[in-house]
């Protein structure tokens, strides 16, 4: 049986990406502590 | 498969185990060395400067040595195939730069003692990202695992009981303790999360010199937009950068050494991961505080019990830089590695066996060998001509040095990179 392949785009597969959310959250929180010791 | 075949399969894996923990080795041994032009300039200028100045030197670093190894035509064709990753490139970039300014602030709250062993938990951030996300230790055996945490501990240890002994707990680094706690562990933890990408990259098959140099747009625009925003706008940060100017060649020699040896931590991270090959150069602690005590004199006036403290220290960190070069990845955690490659070229539609290949040290890319252009030359010549430029205004730093133990340091560090890069070179051409 043939199996169709769908291709998901670039920026989907990138946003729904966990390797992405967890730097970026750390990064916000980075920034917060920042903007509080200013 | 036949014994021949698979003993030729594992002198490959155990050579490129090998280059990774050189690889790791000399990171320290450069990320070190570039303390060194950077004390000549750090009491001359505010800590924004300091990073502004270093990251402008880091920025040409960053396109100098890929274009002068690769070419431009290498970098942009691999850029292209892996062109999801330049979203992780800048957020890495962002990363240092937050967590870098962080560290300014945890040691005006409570001083370089206590901050520095907080923040250089980041290697026990990144070996616990490395687990989770990438699969590293999975499958290395209870052996292995206690070599990589045991010395990656070892190192952390070692770190602090250095850090400990050589640091001057003045009690001018009053400040609100908790906020500097905070800001320490922060910039722990984001500098440990700054693997992630790493990692992620290097799974990908994509070729450290080409990954670096989207990194540095996000060190440049995130230390323009910080340097704005707590140094009193673009006026005052340009004024200030022109009034550093006689110290400027230093932060930017200092951001030529910090990236050759980044650039040896990112081939560390590609060939035996994130968990062995940070806290490998971690042992950055060791080379800075050689040319601390040797060169600048810097431990003269401490005292026994903590001249005693400093060789326990680097004993502590030697152990366990030896535990974790000691500890190659097992053929079941090599498997558990190509799960995760598979993951991510089953999510972004890369080539496995092109990956595998490149895992291997072998890029079919870099076979291809991409024409090089004439206006390449002009990277090079431009970073060059601002070197120049800025030397011609140097001030001559009023800071005792000790010239003989200054050219041993010297000659040492460019023998690591000469062996190291010589190893890169023949194993994997820079792939």
């Amino acid at each position: 049986m043939k199996q169709s392949i769908v291709k998901r785009p670039m920026w989907a597969a990138i946003l729904s990406d966990v390797h992405l959310w967890v730097p970026v959250c750390v990064l916000l929180v980075g920034v917060c502590l920042l903007l509080v010791l200013r | 498969m036949s014994v021949a075949l698979k003993t030729d399969a594992e002198k490959q894996v155990r050579s490129l185990h090998l280059v990774g923990v050189v690889c790791g080795l000399a990171a320290g041994a450069w990320l070190g060395t570039a303390e060194a032009p950077v004390k000549l300039a750090a009491g001359q200028a505010s800590p924004f400067i300091v990073t502004l100045g270093m990251v402008l030197g880091v920025f040409m670093a960053r396109w100098t040595i890929p274009v002068l190894l690769k070419g431009a035509g290498f970098v942009v064709k691999d850029l292209r195939q892996n062109a999801h990753l330049i979203v992780w490139a800048l957020l890495a970039g962002a990363l240092w730069v937050v967590a870098n300014t962080l560290t300014v602030y945890a040691i005006r709250n409570v001083g370089l003692s206590i901050a520095f062993p907080l923040w250089n938990m980041n290697c026990l951030v990144g070996l616990f990202w490395g687990w989770l996300f990438f699969n590293e230790l999975r499958g290395a055996g209870w052996k292995g695992v206690a070599q990589v945490f045991g010395g990656s501990a070892a190192l952390v240890v070692g770190a602090a009981v250095l850090a400990w002994a050589t640091t001057t707990r003045t009690p001018g680094a009053s400040g609100n303790a908790l906020l500097g706690v905070a800001a320490a562990l922060g910039a722990g933890v984001l500098w440990g999360t700054q693997y992630i990408p790493y990692r992620k990259a290097y799974i990908s098959g994509i070729n450290p010199l080409s990954f670096v140099t989207v990194i540095a747009f996000g060190e440049l625009v995130s230390t323009l937009i910080l340097g704005t925003v707590f140094a009193g706008g673009v006026t005052n940060l340009g004024h200030q950068l022109a009034t550093a100017r006689p110290f400027l060649f230093w932060l930017f020699l200092g951001g030529f050494c910090w990236v050759i040896g980044d650039l040896f931590q990112q081939y560390a991270a590609k060939y035996i991961g994130i968990g062995r090959g940070i806290p490998l150069s971690n042992t950055n602690q060791l080379w800075g505080l050689a040319w601390g005590a040797l060169v600048f004199g810097e431990l003269a006036s401490i005292g026994e019990h903590a001249r005693l403290l400093v060789l326990t220290g680097s004993l502590i960190m030697i152990v366990g830089a030896a535990l974790i070069g000691s500890a190659a990845a097992p053929a079941s955690e090599r498997s558990s590695w190509s799960e995760a490659m598979q993951r991510e070229c089953n999510r972004y539609s890369l080539d496995r066996a092109r990956v595998s290949t490149i895992l291997q040290g072998d890029d079919p890319l870099a076979r291809q060998k991409p024409q090089r252009r004439w206006w390449e030359a002009l990277i090079p010549l431009c970073s060059l001509g601002v070197m120049a430029w800025l030397g011609f205004s140097i001030q001559r730093p009023n800071v005792g040095l000790n010239l003989p133990w200054m050219l041993c340091l010297l000659a040492a560090t460019v023998c690591t990179l000469f062996f190291s890069g010589l190893l890169l070179w023949r194993r994997t051409r820079f792939s």
